[in-house]
């Protein structure tokens, strides 16, 4: 039988395509259910890490499981978060350390943990300010920012660092030089400082001074040296001039030879601070020179070498961890930016202009073997910094990377011209490195950290004990504490505010101390008083005290804006503003109670101690 | 020789029982993994997750039990069993000894079958003598049995027997146990 030749080539394009059509675009369906299974965690079931991104210019930290991907939870830091009750009065502690330091915004780039024997504890994670030059610890047994840390003497807060393998310091990168009196007529060249903040009181032990742009931070895992790379020791005011030199530095600064010089007052003070001029008192500081304009600066887990990416050049950096000597700069690819590690002696540096992570081995970079590139995978788009899990710490699992892109382009539906960011999960177990799948944020983590859950989840409460000024369910009250102040003790449990009417008169500067008394887990409650532009909200347990201006006479109700109960739409009440010259006597809740009460005027306090 | 000790024990057990939770709750409901409210009956009253069921028999108009005045009663018919039961263990053999171990676990254990009946009527009044204004309107009337689950709208309650009730139940046995024990007139244990 004689087959037409036309119908024998329709029958070879229709095969093909329909075998093109079953693999999908990417990956093969049985690769694709691989992959699945590996990042799949069914409802219910618990993921093996967090993961702790920056929020980049959102100002906080996102909470997210791996392998899932799923945000679990924003930490506000630097903007006032309505939704968590965070820093939205006056009255409240971190917002007035927000106003005091700067303002009520930042842009976070630098998630760091606080470490025992050169392993994650659990106690705090630090998160900079970028525009601010500010530093913030968040409490991981509650998951909240606890103290707001304005960094003197120098303008924007860039890497940061904790110093191995017990957080004896915070190391924090001055970026943005000044002159050195701070007097904008000195004509000499602009400087910046490196600071080492105490992580328990939360202060400046002193600073060193760098000429050039204090860029990332890592330290020596035996607590010797902090390492930054510094771009621009040109010193140069604009960009043309700050990419002179073909070499710029990482500067290597000895912890133990610069406490020894402030212990014997070689510092300058500035605005409190003792400030080491290391012209001035050789050997705290080290210049190592690598090609110019570098970026990121990573210390192997094993502590050996520090391995500085060259951004501009094509290669990394592998500087002797001990005696500060190069030892190699292997290309790597375009645009090397940073690099984490594997258990297994393989370092993943990411590739800016790539777009890609590529996976070498240090040993035969180290040794110039010609085979030190083990593999490359594609990242959607432009990556920065990558993370593997314990990759910043002694011992990495090995496990997972995260790629933390700056765009996402095509990867997800168009939502208009504001794209989201895209983080791609991947599987580094093997040989050859496995993207297993992605996930959109907010703007714009930009790099990551992380703790196994197995550690960190007995550490978390999820409920606050009550405050020792907290209100007690039966003690609350509303007394006229002068002619024209009136102090709230309140409470609220499902579904009511006790008291549900205040009566208050034009003028009156009110101060409302609530508690929530609940003492069941994830039972939050709101209070809004729209028309005077409060919202806040309260974890079981929690206290928080606001003050505010009672406003024009009128009915304002405060309802709860977290759904509590069956009865939350009714969990409401009234505010009673009487004009200025009302004859209407004005309503004591609770008067008899009231006779004796004597009210101190309160701080926002919780349980956390 | 042997029934004295019986009953001394039964006295320890019953004196003990005191510093016991009596009865038990236990309430589980889907939005409650992990954290199963409990509640205690003990000589002082009920302690426990005491604020959160309070906070949700609201919704149904379960009037909670701030005040048991049959724990007080309780309390003191608890001592005088112990006394009671103490004196049997110290009496002689003789049929004066026998008859007051009879109605000493006699005594023991109407007290027992009383105190089941007035926990039942207790629970009988939880599920009934409700308030007729409760926010939620499709809760019929229930009765918890003494021991064993009940479907209260979302949650499943359990009711039983706490340390202190088992600790009676078992003085209530060596009692009854002894008087089986008792020597009779001629000397030989009682078949």
């Amino acid at each position: 039988m004689k087959r037409h030749p036309f119908l024998l080539i329709a029958a070879t394009v229709v095969a093909t395509l329909a075998s093109v059509h079953s693999m999908g675009c990417g990956a093969s369906r049985s690769a694709r259910s691989l992959a699945a299974e590996k990042v799949y965690v069914a409802p219910g079931e618990l993921d093996k890490y967090y993961a702790f991104l920056s929020g980049g210019q959102s100002g906080s930290v996102f909470v997210v499981g791996v392998p899932s991907g799923r945000l679990i939870r924003e930490i506000p830091v630097f903007e006032p978060r309505a939704a968590y009750g965070y820093a939205m009065n006056d009255n409240d502690p971190r917002r007035q350390e927000l106003v005091a330091t700067g303002g009520v915004w930042g842009d976070t780039h630098h998630p760091i943990l606080s470490e025992t024997n050169g392993m994650p504890d659990g106690k705090y994670l630090w998160i900079n300010d970028l525009a601010n030059g500010r530093l913030a610890r968040i409490r991981l047994d509650y998951f909240e920012a606890d103290r707001i840390l304005k960094l003197p003497n120098m303008q924007g807060a860039h890497g940061i660092a904790v110093v191995s393998p017990n957080t004896k310091y915070i190391v924090v990168n001055g970026e943005f030089e000044l002159p050195t009196d701070g007097l904008v007529t000195n004509p000499a060249p602009y400087t910046s400082v490196v600071s080492f903040v105490d992580p328990d009181s939360m202060q400046v032990k002193f600073q060193v001074r760098v000429n050039g742009n204090i860029d990332i931070a890592d330290t020596s895992k035996d607590g010797r040296y902090s390492f930054s790379t510094v771009y621009n020791l040109e010193q140069g005011k604009d960009m043309g001039s700050m990419i002179q030199y073909d070499r710029d530095a990482v500067a290597a600064i000895d912890i133990p030879a610069a406490e020894k010089a402030i212990a014997v007052g070689r510092g300058e003070v500035r605005n409190g601070v003792p400030i080491l001029d290391p012209e001035s008192n050789p050997g705290v500081l080290t210049l190592i020179p690598v090609p110019k304009n570098p970026h990121g600066i990573n210390v192997t887990p094993d502590g050996r070498y520090a391995i500085a990416a060259g951004k501009l050049s094509p290669t990394v950096t592998i500087i002797d961890a001990h005696t500060l000597k190069i030892i190699a700069e292997p290309e790597v690819g375009l645009g090397p930016l940073h690099t984490t590690f594997d258990d297994r002696g393989n370092a993943y540096t990411s590739l800016f202009l790539d777009s890609q992570v590529v996976k070498w081995n240090i040993d035969k970079a180290v040794k110039g073997a010609p085979d030190y590139i083990v593999d490359r995978i594609n990242v959607h788009y432009n990556i920065g910094h990558l993370q593997a899990v314990g990759g910043d710490h002694m011992h990495p699992a090995g496990d997972y990377l995260i790629a933390l892109n700056k765009l996402s382009k095509d990867m997800y539906v168009p939502v208009g011209p504001d794209l989201p960011e895209n983080q791609e999960i991947i599987d580094i177990s093997g040989e050859k490195m496995k993207l297993l799948a992605s996930f959109p944020t907010p703007p714009e983590p930009h790099d990551a950290t992380f703790m196994a859950v197995s550690v960190l989840k007995p550490l978390v409460h999820q409920t606050y004990t009550p405050a020792d000024d907290a209100v007690q369910a039966g003690k609350e009250r509303v007394v006229r504490t002068a002619p024209h102040a009136v102090t709230v003790d309140m409470t609220l449990i499902r579904s009511a505010y006790t008291p549900d009417k205040l009566e208050v008169r034009e003028g009156d500067q009110v101060t409302l101390k609530i508690t929530n008394v609940e003492t069941i887990r994830d039972m939050i409650h709101g209070f809004a008083l729209p028309d005077h532009n409060l919202n806040i909200a309260l974890a079981p347990g929690y206290t928080k005290t606001i003050t505010f201006d009672a406003g024009k006479p009128g009915v304002y109700w405060f309802y709860c804006t977290n759904f509590c109960s069956a009865l939350h739409l009714e969990m409401r009440g009234r505010m009673l503003v009487q004009p200025k010259d009302s004859t209407v006597t004005l309503t004591d809740w609770h008067a008899a109670a009231n006779v004796q009460g004597q009210v101190v005027a309160g701080v926002p306090s919780t349980g956390a101690r | 020789m042997k029934v004295r000790l019986l009953y001394a024990a039964a006295a320890a057990l019953v004196a003990a029982a005191l510093a016991f939770p009596l009865w038990g709750f236990a309430m589980a409901a889907p939005q409650y993994p992990d954290e199963t409210l409990h509640l205690q009956v003990t000589r002082a009253g009920i302690v426990g997750d005491v604020q959160e069921v309070s906070t949700l028999q609201h919704f149904i108009g379960v009037r909670f039990p701030t005040e048991l005045p049959e724990l007080t009663w309780a309390t003191a018919a608890i001592v005088a069993l112990a006394g009671l039961l103490l004196l049997g263990a110290l009496i002689g053999g003789g049929a004066v000894g026998r008859v007051y171990r009879v109605l000493c676990a006699a005594a023991l254990v109407t007290f027992l079958v009383a105190s089941a009946a007035v926990v039942q009527t207790r629970l009988y009044q939880v599920g009934h003598d409700r308030d007729p204004n409760a926010p939620l309107r499709s809760m019929r009337n229930f009765t918890p049995p003494l021991i064993g689950p009940a479907k209260v709208g979302n949650f499943t309650v359990w009711s039983f027997p706490h340390a202190g009730a088992l600790m009676l139940l078992v003085a209530a046995g060596l009692a009854v146990y002894g008087v089986r024990l008792q020597p009779d007139s001629s000397g030989k244990a009682a078949a």
